[in-house]
Order: structure tokens, then C-alpha cells, then sequence
């Protein structure tokens, strides 16, 4: 006997955030670095920058969140749109 | 009552089996076909249209609505008159002090701690007794694993996407319980949270696994505090130092000695605020002499406040036994207690 069942799922409109535009480039670029704030991502971030100031990147941001769970606070975001690429995600 | 979400049409129950096992929307366990008809009937009970908005997530800014937790809650086996209690354990999660993200897609991997007071839990056949924390019944062991799949289905918390738990703990699947208030002359965990009394209540807490504990060699409540105040200590010690929401579970033997002796919940509280805290130092005796640094004497307290404990009655009449359920990490999420609501258009008898 056939059953008619539903989706459990968010389904719809779940795309709510999509990716940024690709730089060609990093020459002359200022990218920001978003870090969690863990131990780990100290040295990790560190060596990322030396890699970033060799392939040309002009400026380098660091903010660390105050919760490394949270979202990162307003102060930081607000600083998102003064650079061409951010590097965000988690690191322990 | 029209209902927005996809219909499918299978070809009987051991092919909705499969076909929610093939799409990752259960958590292994068999599911109860979710047809539009029960689905209707949850939201029936709990008096709330489809579209009703119970809340929305705030870092990935999803709309959770009365209808999509319906739906998790029939598969996850609920009763209609189960689902007021899942639609409020939700609304708690949302709350922002909880962090929901944080806590469910944490490599720490805790599960959310359902505790729910109020005459509900007898209309429900709650069981706050035997095996308390381990699926004592029907409607605990359902109305925690609903959460657990709507999280999966709602919030993508599914081991390896959004759930990036390391380990996790057996409470994923269900982490629910009633307190024993009948058997208690304490107030009921949600009185002490600022609900009304005998208004029914959810609470809600980002906690690791329940750590058994053995005291049945006293009867000084002090001493029995020791038990409990050791396995804290032991946690801040192996697992995180920081002050949080720690719970206690305290059965009926040893609860008895701290009647007779008139200790109050809110008597247990303050001896754990004072006595849980160890010494940075201590890191050392247990491998992690690493993280030491120079606050070695500093010391930590596993409470910011006494209030941060919950202590609730529960568990079987005998045995001198009693758990600590750690929090998921120090601050970070906060319990939150929420009301189960009453409509408030409903014609009064």
C-alpha cells in the first residue's frame, strides 16, 4: 500500500549566503584574516601572511574574535568591506 | 490546513524506511512515516498554523517553523501531546545566549540536555525515576531524539557536515528528562529559573555525558557534596577548567539525607560555588602541564554563580548514586529555561 510522506528538511531558500568574487590577483590587494582566537591558529595565520605578502598582497589584517564559537562580533565585520579577500573558518 | 513542505509518494512503510535512510534525514534509527495527517495533528494539539514561526537561527538565519519540527517530531515517534514540549525546547535552543551554532557544530561535541518540569510531564507519562537519564519512557526518549532530528534536518547538524563532533556522546540521540517532583520537596528546577509555579517548563543545556558518581557512606550532605564537587573538579581537570552550567542528579537515597538534614537546592548550590575550584597548577598532574603558563596559582571555579548549577531531582528510589553533567565548554552557552505556552485565543472552559 503506498504512503505519502513529507520532507523533514529546511528545503527551500537555505542558500542563504554565497561565496565572493574570485581575485585574479593578490598584487597590491589588502586581505583580512578572521581568527577563532585557538592556539593553533597563531602560527598557522602567521605563516598564511608571509604567504600572502610573497604573492603580492599589499596589507594584511588580523582580527581575532572574542568567542571562538560565536559569530565573529560587528566591530570585525564592519571592517569586512575595506578588504578584496578575507580569510575565515576554524583552526585549532 | 495546508501544509508548504514536499509530498513524496512511497511505496509502503519499509520504503520510507529506506528512503529517509538514503537521504541522511535520520539518525540510523527506523522512522515514523511522517503523512501529512499526523503532521496535521501535532500541529492541532499544540494549537499552532504551519507557518507558525517558532524562531530563527541567527548565524545561518533559517526560519524554523511549527510545521518542520511536526514533521521531526512524528518521525521521531512523538505523540501530538508531545510536540508543545518540543516546539518550547526549541525556542529555548534559539535563544541567543545558548549559541545554538556554537554548541551543536562544536568538535566538543555535546548534546543538548532537555529538562522538563511542570504538570506536563504527568500528562505525558514522563518518568523522572528509574533509568532517568537513559530513556526511562516514551515521551522523553521521543521528544529528545525530535530535537536531535531537526537539528539534522533543519540546521544540517549531521555528523561530518554541520556536527563536526569529535567524539560526541550517547546523549545525541536522546538527552531528555523529567524531574521527580513528586518525590522532591525541593523546588522544581524551572521555579528556581523564574517560572511560575505550576506552569509547565522546558530548560535546555549544552552538556556533555553524564558522569556517574557513588556516595553510599554518609549521610552528611557536606560529605555527598565532596562526591559531586570531585567529579567537577575532575572534569576541570581533564577536560575544560572554564566556569559553566554544570548539572547535578540527585536520586531519591541521597536526597533523603539532605532533607533530613533541611538543605534546599539552593543550599546544595552555594556549597558547590565554594568548593569546586582547583588550581591552574593542577593541569600538570594530568598531562597538560603545557597550558600551565604562569597562572599556576591562579584558581578557577567551575560556577560564575551559584546559580549557574541546576540540581534536579531524578532517578530510581534506591542506590546511593548521583551524576555531574558537565557543560559543553566553560561560558560559551548558557541553559536557557522557557515556559510552555498557552494560547492565548483559546476559549477558557
Amino acid at each position: 500500500m503506498s504512503i505519502e510522506v513529507l520532507d523533514p528538511t529546511y528545503g527551500g531558500g537555505a542558500n542563504a549566503f554565497a561565496l565572493a568574487g574570485r581575485l585574479a590577483s593578490l598584487e597590491g590587494k589588502t586581505v583580512g584574516i578572521i581568527s577563532n582566537g585557538k592556539r593553533g591558529t597563531r602560527p598557522f595565520f602567521a605563516s598564511l601572511e608571509k604567504y600572502l605578502k610573497q604573492a603580492g598582497a599589499a596589507r594584511v589584517v588580523w582580527h581575532t574574535k572574542a568567542n571562538y564559537s560565536a559569530p565573529a562580533e560587528a566591530s570585525i565585520t564592519a571592517d569586512v568591506k575595506n578588504w578584496d579577500a578575507a580569510f575565515v573558518g576554524i583552526g585549532d | 490546513m495546508e501544509l508548504a513542505s514536499e509530498r513524496f509518494l512511497l511505496d509502503g512503510i519499509v520504503a520510507a524506511q529506506e528512503f529517509y535512510h538514503s537521504r541522511k534525514w535520520t539518525d540510523g534509527l527506523p522512522v515514523v512515516p511522517p503523512t501529512a495527517e499526523a503532521v496535521e495533528k501535532c500541529l492541532e494539539w499544540a494549537m499552532l498554523p504551519p507557518d507558525h514561526l517558532v524562531g530563527i537561527e541567527p548565524v545561518r538565519a533559517r526560519r524554523i517553523t511549527a510545521e518542520k519540527l511536526a514533521i521531526n517530531s512524528v518521525m521521531a515517534g512523538c505523540l501530538p501531546m508531545h510536540f508543545p514540549v518540543v516546539v518550547t525546547a526549541f525556542t529555548a535552543m534559539l535563544r541567543e545566549p545558548f549559541l545554538l551554532h556554537g554548541a551543536t557544530a562544536s568538535t566538543g561535541g555535546c548534546a543538548i540536555l532537555i529538562v522538563v518540569n511542570g504538570p506536563i510531564r504527568q500528562e505525558l507519562g514522563m518518568d523522572g525515576t528509574f533509568n532517568a537519564l537513559g530513556s526511562s519512557d516514551r515521551a522523553t526518549t521521543t521528544i529528545g531524539r525530535a530535537v536531535r532530528l531537526a537539528l539534522y534536518n533543519l540546521l544540517d547538524v549531521r555528523p561530518g557536515d554541520v556536527d563536526r563532533s569529535t567524539l560526541g556522546h550517547p546523549g545525541k540521540i536522546s538527552y531528555c528528562l523529567a524531574e521527580d517532583e513528586e518525590n522532591s520537596p525541593w523546588l522544581p528546577l524551572a521555579e528556581e529559573r523564574d517560572i511560575p509555579q505550576h506552569a509547565s517548563a522546558v530548560t535546555v543545556m549544552s552538556a556533555g555525558a553524564p558522569r556517574q558518581l557513588m556516595n553510599e557512606w554518609t549521610t552528611e550532605p557536606e560529605q555527598i557534596l565532596d562526591t559531586f564537587c570531585a567529579e567537577i573538579k575532575a572534569s576541570m581537570r581533564h577536560y575544560s577548567i572554564y566556569p559553566g552550567n554544570y548539572a547535578i542528579v540527585v536520586p531519591p537515597q541521597l536526597r533523603t539525607h539532605f532533607t533530613n538534614a533541611g538543605w534546599s537546592k539552593a543550599d546544595i548550590r552555594q556549597y558547590v560555588f565554594e568548593n569546586a575550584k582547583i588550581y591552574r597548577r593542577e593541569w600538570a598532574d594530568c598531562g597538560k602541564g603545557a597550558v600551565v603558563g604562569s597562572r599556576g596559582d591562579t584558581e578557577y571555579q567551575a560556577l560564575s554563580e551559584p546559580d549557574d548549577l541546576l540540581v534536579i531531582a531524578a532517578g530510581g528510589p534506591a542506590g546511593g548514586f548521583g551524576a555531574v553533567i558537565p557543560p559543553w565548554f566553560g561560558p560559551k552557552s548558557k541553559a536557557c529555561t522557557v515556559a510552555i505556552g498557552a494560547c492565548v485565543d483559546c476559549e477558557i472552559q
